[in-house]
């Protein structure tokens, strides 16, 4: 088994940190943290938002107007966004800093995905508002859920310590399982609900291993401390650490999809209510990959990035391959736009593995783009699936182009610009990548990687194809769209806008984001004097 | 490795006894099953429906306050130990705290987990008030088809 880590000498007494409050306790006397609210608002709007419209619709108990709870979430997650900017001044300006005693990074980085979360919070209850009322299912429960589960998420991100990081990801999840098994009248929803319980806390657990093993190994859980320790020692018996690091990747494996931790993907996103899986699909995977970045790259990738690396090439192949490969046999549209989900995985942990800066530039810009394209198409499912739910075959988008052609047009773009077509943001986005990956020395996963992406376009190809084709000659049978007539609510409408222009806007002007992208540094500072 | 004696000690200890628990049972209490030994209730009439699929849990929203203020306590617990020496801080924070967990009572007292009464009728139903109502609206027609003959004063 693995050995516990040793040292060829040890440390002399007066060598060790004892003034550092993070490590040892002073026995007399509680050290109290200096707290910075200003630091983390955008997180504590998102986290009071969520509370504070419970408490308000619990005391006037169902008496609020139906569209309450949608506007407070987007307003919410607005405001949210808003004081992002003078935060990012700040980190331009004065540098990355480390605030609640060094349990929290306040970065480009983080403030930058706090920004793409609060992008997917809008999105999804954009969604959610039109769905809600068409499914008889309003409730204020959802919206709270949506902006706890984002405050989660802008925890793991910008997370300096494993604990805090961990405590993230499960406000992140937990709120995310009652959310996917949420629609009461499906049973399909309840079961992607378990599953995704199940296998989520499954995977949570291999994470807390992992970090357990990295904390026996490093003898810290803050992410400073670890980066410091690995960098000032050389371990004689690494396997600790080593397992350590191959248990928190399968914990965060499973949170991003990642082939072989990807068989919930395709059953809860076809289970799951259609919104939701707009915002699993943004949010969470945005969260998840955010943390494996400060993780792996930032507090592993400079001193045993040649020892993780391997293990997340092979990760990205594999969902790169099966991601792919696998959407083409798929008759469901929700399910192939879930393997498509993996394969966009592999391209962001591709990036990951570029193990660099440029790489976790290219990753943010792909998970914005990624945001802009996936809550686009899986709003025009959601639009789709009709009263129910439950109209995602392929077939029932046959003839959409006719009924409704706007709709059709759209979708077609969201799906071009997932198989990386120029002049969107997709293309962009996986260029972005393959440079990262190419200028690290790694052909061979580059090469995959287009190769990937030309398969990937057969599948959504399939589905424009269902759309415009001409009927007549297909297969005998009429090209009308079957089912009940299409709706489009007004919200869903402005949230497939912004997706649209979100998604040409970074495909056609890309200069601003991507500076802004290469501009948002992850950095671990240990804490000021 | 000694120090991890104990440890491995218990880990045979409690695959003996789950071995021997099993073997025991076996031994002492032979397996026999008959028709009436395996079914659900041993007298009375046996269940010919399947239970309803829902059904209320009232005990389910108690158990919920219950762990709100389970959380509540065991957090103020160890406040108490030390809230002189955290000042204002510590009571700031655990007013923060409470805020939160209390929240979520609120939130169960207005969704009416603590309403025991019996269930209100918030809405009639459409058939039983409607004035034009007769046997032949509100009984269902399954059809005269493969029936012998035709009821009477109906035509097949």
């Amino acid at each position: 088994m693995f050995g516990l880590p040793t040292q060829d000498e040890p440390i002399p007494f007066d060598e060790l940190p004892l003034d550092d409050p993070l490590l040892f306790d002073e026995p007399a006397g509680v050290v109290i943290p200096d707290i910075e609210w200003s630091a983390i608002a955008p997180n504590l709007i998102l986290m009071l938002g969520g509370i504070l419209l419970l408490t308000v619709v619990s005391l006037v108990r169902g008496r609020t107007p139906s569209w309450f709870s949608a506007v407070w979430t987007i307003s919410t997650a607005v405001f949210a966004g808003v004081t992002l900017v003078p935060l990012w001044q700040r980190v331009q300006d004065d540098g990355a800093e480390s605030v609640m005693a060094g349990a929290i990074g306040l970065d480009g980085f983080s403030l930058f995905v706090t920004g793409v979360m609060c992008l997917s919070v809008v999105l999804g209850a954009l969604l959610l508002e039109g769905y809600l009322r068409r499914e008889g299912l309003a409730g204020p429960e959802w919206y709270v859920l949506l902006l706890l589960s984002a405050s989660g998420g802008v925890t793991m991100a910008s997370a300096n310590d494993l604990i805090v990081m961990f405590i993230g990801l499960e406000i992140l999840s937990v709120a995310v399982y009652v959310m996917a098994a949420m629609h009461s009248k499906r049973v399909s929803s309840q079961e992607a609900g378990l599953k995704y319980f199940v296998l989520g806390a499954f995977s949570s657990a291999f994470l807390l291993y992992g970090i357990a093993m990295v904390y026996g190994a490093t003898g810290t859980t803050n992410l400073v401390g670890i980066q410091q320790f690995l960098s000032e020692t050389v371990l004689t018996q690494n396997g600790l650490l080593l397992a350590g690091f191959a248990f928190m990747l399968v914990g965060f494996g499973f949170k991003v999809g990642a082939v072989p931790f990807h068989n919930w993907t395709p059953d809860v996103y076809q289970g799951a209510p259609s919104p939701v899986v707009a915002y699993m699909a943004s949010g969470v995977k945005v969260a998840g990959f955010a943390g494996m970045i400060r993780v792996f790259v930032v507090t592993f990738g400079p001193t045993y990035g040649a020892d993780w690396r391997p293990m997340v090439y092979a990760l990205a192949m594999l969902s790169l391959v099966v991601g792919s490969f696998g959407a083409i046999v798929q008759t469901d549209v929700k399910r192939m736009l879930a393997y498509s989900s993996i394969s966009h995985g592999g391209f962001i942990l591709v990036a990951v593995a570029a193990n660099s800066e440029a790489g976790t530039a290219a990753a943010l810009f792909y998970l914005l783009v990624y945001t802009f394209m996936i809550a686009g198409s899986f709003g025009i499912v959601t639009i789709m699936g009709r009263t129910g739910d439950g109209l995602h075959a392929l077939s029932d988008y046959r003839g959409l182009s006719k009924a409704r052609p706007g709709l059709a047009l759209l979708f077609t773009v969201f799906l071009l610009a997932q198989a990386g077509v120029p002049f969107t943001g997709g293309f962009l986005a996986k260029f972005y990548v393959i440079n990262s990956s190419v200028s690290q020395g790694q052909y061979v996963l580059a090469l995959i990687a287009m190769s990937a992406a030309v398969v990937a376009a057969f599948l959504y190809l399939r589905i424009v194809v269902a759309m415009y084709f001409d009927g007549n000659t297909y297969r005998g049978e009429s090209a009308t769209l079957a089912g009940p007539k299409v709706r489009i609510p007004a919200a869903a409408g402005v949230a497939l806008g912004i997706a649209v222009v979100g998604t040409l806007w970074l495909g056609i002007l890309p200069g601003q984001m991507t500076s802004v992208a290469g501009d948002a540094v992850a950095q671990l500072v240990a804490i000021g004097p | 490795m000694g120090q991890y004696l104990p440890l491995i000690t218990l880990l045979v200890l409690t695959g003996v006894f789950g071995a021997v628990s099993v073997v025991v049972s076996r031994v002492l209490n032979p397996p026999r099953p008959t028709e009436a030994k395996s079914s659900a209730y041993e007298s009375g009439i046996t269940d010919i429906t399947e239970p309803p699929e829902r059904f209320p849990v009232r005990f389910y929203l108690i158990a919920m306050i219950f762990i709100v203020f389970d959380i509540e306590i065991i957090f103020f617990y160890p406040f108490t130990m030390v809230y002189s020496e955290l000042g204002w801080y510590g009571v700031i924070a655990i007013v923060i705290f409470s805020a939160a967990v209390f929240e979520s009572f609120l939130y169960l007292i207005s969704n009416g987990a603590l309403d025991w009464g019996p269930a209100r009728i918030s809405r009639r139903s459409v058939i039983a008030s409607d004035p034009d109502r007769t046997s032949t609206t509100t009984v269902r027609r399954v059809g005269a088809d493969g029936r012998a003959f035709a009821l009477d004063g109906e035509e097949s």
